[in-house]
């Protein structure tokens, strides 16, 4: 029997046999051999899991009894997948169908019947490589969809990489808790992805259940999503959490915009929607993007009020971008923090008195970091507000951030006057905080520019945290982006700018935004493609242009 | 001798004492596992014993919880589907029945039956198996070790 000379697996799969009947043991230990396998037999289901828990990789297979009396056979079979994702066999002289089911239903690969004869056991292999062929898949999945998010430039590539990742959550989802345990292939399990669904879902479950009470049992719960565990759940509202608080320290700190935030955050909020599409891209936001992608959610579960309305509140923010290049500093975008630099940049190119450029300038530090002073200048430097500096925008976005970038001089104060880039940051940015204090430093930056076009192609990172592999694309980029990270308010906010700097994207959120944005826009029209087939916010702006 | 070893067993499978499982298991026995079979059997035996054991005091007991006679005589069964022992298995099988029931009268009955089987097969086997070694090596062909 074997396999063949040519290949030498199946020869030495390593197979953990359990059985607490000794005379089918021994039977099973020779059959075993006798297909070249490599043997290891216990009786107790106890030891099994102990061998199999002191080392995950020393196994490629469990083939184990139903009936025993320490555990039942079932029981090990899901701990087992559970645990370490090897490919489980059930042995039984049961011959029911009820059991055969219940072993499918737990996870069994196969259900064989006693007495076993060896043309069954010949054949047990093709588990493990069937295994290994689905998990290797879903690790190509998630190391494409990463690297998708970088091509995001243009808007067919936007759109098609959306659909993609769409495909590519919906896996991720399912495979997700399947990653998480050892391979018997060897392959690393991927980890769970947080992507903007699933991320929304979280946020929605979230704000359903209040911050303070938002425990990862409950959230795990509400969001009723298959194979997540409690564990990715609090690990990731540990980190949505950390976010938060980074913003909320920013935003104390600076102070400015505080009620300019408070504005943008609700109309960020309503952006929410928008956050979807922005592109996380550059992982610098992490922080920011955590609030910002809860932001998303929150925009997408309620889009309270249209944006307009939201800007409404806030039109004496900067937004109307006359200051542009203020308007984000105001933004206490602490998460952006590292596109302030970039985004400064931006901004000062951007001149779109539009917070936005600054944004996505900013998007690292949209909160105002203080390189940035504000990109909202509008410096047409950069012509791309595209953060790209901090995000890793591979695109030309970066080009146009450095410009950006370098531009803004907008000095602190512009900053300051321009609450409304910072602010819209802020709104953009659930924690509103953030635009205050950062307004002063580099208000600028933060709005944004970051977020728009430029962020999106910048973007990639950050959302590769967030799988979101929407990157519509530079143009909008650098606003998207940042302000996504920012908050999840700011994103909304940038997404918005972002759109209008496509077209004068933020049509439909936000009034004083759309002032902000055409501003930008138009300074930035460069940014282009906005290709908003990613940002879904901006689509939802309706193209302010 | 051999060939009174292979009548033997001959007759054991015709009295339906094995069945084609034990040629399976003969089928893995090799230079490896010169004895296997009868290491088998005596595992077989063995274990058969404890369990024989363990419902004998069940049953003794009166109590007659049928769920754990059950749980029992399933163990009894598998094992000795494994090494082809199969009017054992066949009385495992109505014992089981018998449990389904809630007939203890029957499962008293069919467990005597039962351990009758197995006396008389370990009987003949051991027989059998001590012929096979005096015989020499088996008489399946195998390279000399």
């Amino acid at each position: 029997m074997t396999v063949g000379a040519l290949d030498q697996f199946p020869v030495g799969m390593r197979v953990l046999a359990v059985d607490d009947d000794q005379t089918c043991l021994r039977i099973l230990q020779t059959l075993l051999h006798r297909c070249q396998y490599h043997v290891t037999t216990t009786n107790q289901a106890q030891t099994a899991l102990e061998l199999l828990r002191e080392n995950k990789n020393k196994f490629d297979l469990v083939i184990s009894d139903v009936d025993m009396p320490d555990m039942d056979g079932f029981k090990l079979l899901e701990l087992v997948g559970l645990e370490m994702d090897l490919p489980v066999i059930m042995l039984s002289a049961h011959s029911d169908p009820k059991y055969v089911m219940k072993g499918v239903t737990h996870g069994a690969c196969d259900y064989l019947l006693k007495p076993v004869r060896i043309e069954e056991l010949k054949n047990i292999w093709q588990h493990v490589v069937r295994k290994g062929k689905l998990q290797k898949k879903k690790m190509k999945q998630i190391s494409v969809s990463n690297g998708e998010s970088s091509e995001y430039s243009d808007q067919n590539g936007v759109k098609a990489n959306r659909k993609r990742k769409d495909q590519y959550e919906e896996e991720e989802e399912e495979e997700e808790r399947g990653n998480e345990n050892d391979d018997p292939t060897a392959q690393k399990k991927p980890r769970v992805v947080w992507t903007p669904e699933l991320h929304k879902k979280f946020i929605g479950a979230v704000d359903l259940l209040g911050l303070e009470h938002a425990v990862p049992k409950k959230i795990l719960d509400l969001m009723n999503v298959d194979k997540l565990t409690r564990e990715n759940v609090a690990s990731h509202l540990q980190k949505f959490r950390a976010a938060l608080k980074k913003i909320q320290d920013d935003a104390n700190q600076q102070a400015n915009m505080a009620l300019a935030n408070s504005h943008y955050m609700r109309m960020g909020s309503l952006n929410g929607g928008f956050h979807h599409s922005i592109p996380y891209g550059s992982s610098q936001f992490h922080g920011g993007a955590a609030t910002m992608r809860h932001y998303r959610s929150n925009g997408a579960l309620g889009r309270r009020n249209s944006p307009a309305g939201m800007f409404q509140h806030t039109s004496s923010l900067p937004f109307s971008n006359n200051n542009g290049r203020n308007i984000l500093q105001g933004l206490p975008i602490s998460p952006l923090g590292e596109l302030q630099t970039n985004n400064n940049n931006n901004n000062n190119n951007n001149n779109r008195s539009t917070g936005f450029p600054s944004f996505s300038s900013q998007q690292s530090s949209l909160m105002v970091a203080p390189n940035n002073h504000l990109v909202l200048d509008g410096n047409p430097q950069s012509s791309s507000p595209g953060f790209s500096p901090h995000f890793e925008m591979n695109t030309p976005l970066d080009e146009h951030w450095s410009n950006a970038v370098s531009s803004t001089n907008i000095p602190q104060s512009n900053v300051h006057s321009k609450p409304d880039n910072l602010e819209w940051n802020l709104l953009c940015d659930s924690a509103s905080p953030l635009i205050d204090p950062n307004l002063d430093a580099n208000p600028t930056s933060l709005y944004g520019n970051t977020g728009f076009g430029s962020t999106n192609a910048a973007q990639p990172d950050f959302f590769d945290l967030l799988e979101m592999k929407q990157q519509p694309v530079n143009n909008s980029g650098p606003v998207t982006d940042a302000q996504l990270l920012s908050s999840s308010h700011l994103k909304e906010g940038l997404l918005m700018g972002q759109q209008k700097q496509q077209s004068g994207f933020m049509a439909s959120d936000a009034g004083s935004f759309d002032d902000i944005f055409n501003s930008m826009m138009t300074q930035e029209q460069s940014q282009t493609d906005f290709s908003g087939g990613d940002l879904g916010w901006l689509s939802t702006l309706g193209t302010c242009i | 001798m051999q060939r009174q070893v292979a009548l033997i067993k001959q007759s054991l499978f015709d009295q339906g004492y094995l069945d084609e499982q034990f040629m399976e298991l003969e089928e893995l026995q090799d230079d490896v596992n010169p004895n296997f079979v009868e290491e088998v059997s005596a595992l077989y035996f063995k274990d058969s014993a404890r369990l024989i054991n363990n419902i004998d005091q069940a049953l003794e007991r009166g109590s007659f919880d049928f769920n754990r006679l059950d749980s029992y005589m399933h163990q009894f069964k598998g094992s000795s589907t494994s090494i082809g022992a199969s009017k054992v298995k066949t009385e495992c099988t109505m014992f089981r029945e018998y449990c389904r029931a809630g007939n203890a009268e029957g499962c008293l009955r069919t467990f005597q039956q039962l351990k009758k089987e197995h006396a008389t097969l370990r009987k003949k086997l051991e027989h059998y198996f001590q012929l096979a070694r005096q015989a020499g090596p088996k008489e399946t062909a195998r390279r000399p070790k």
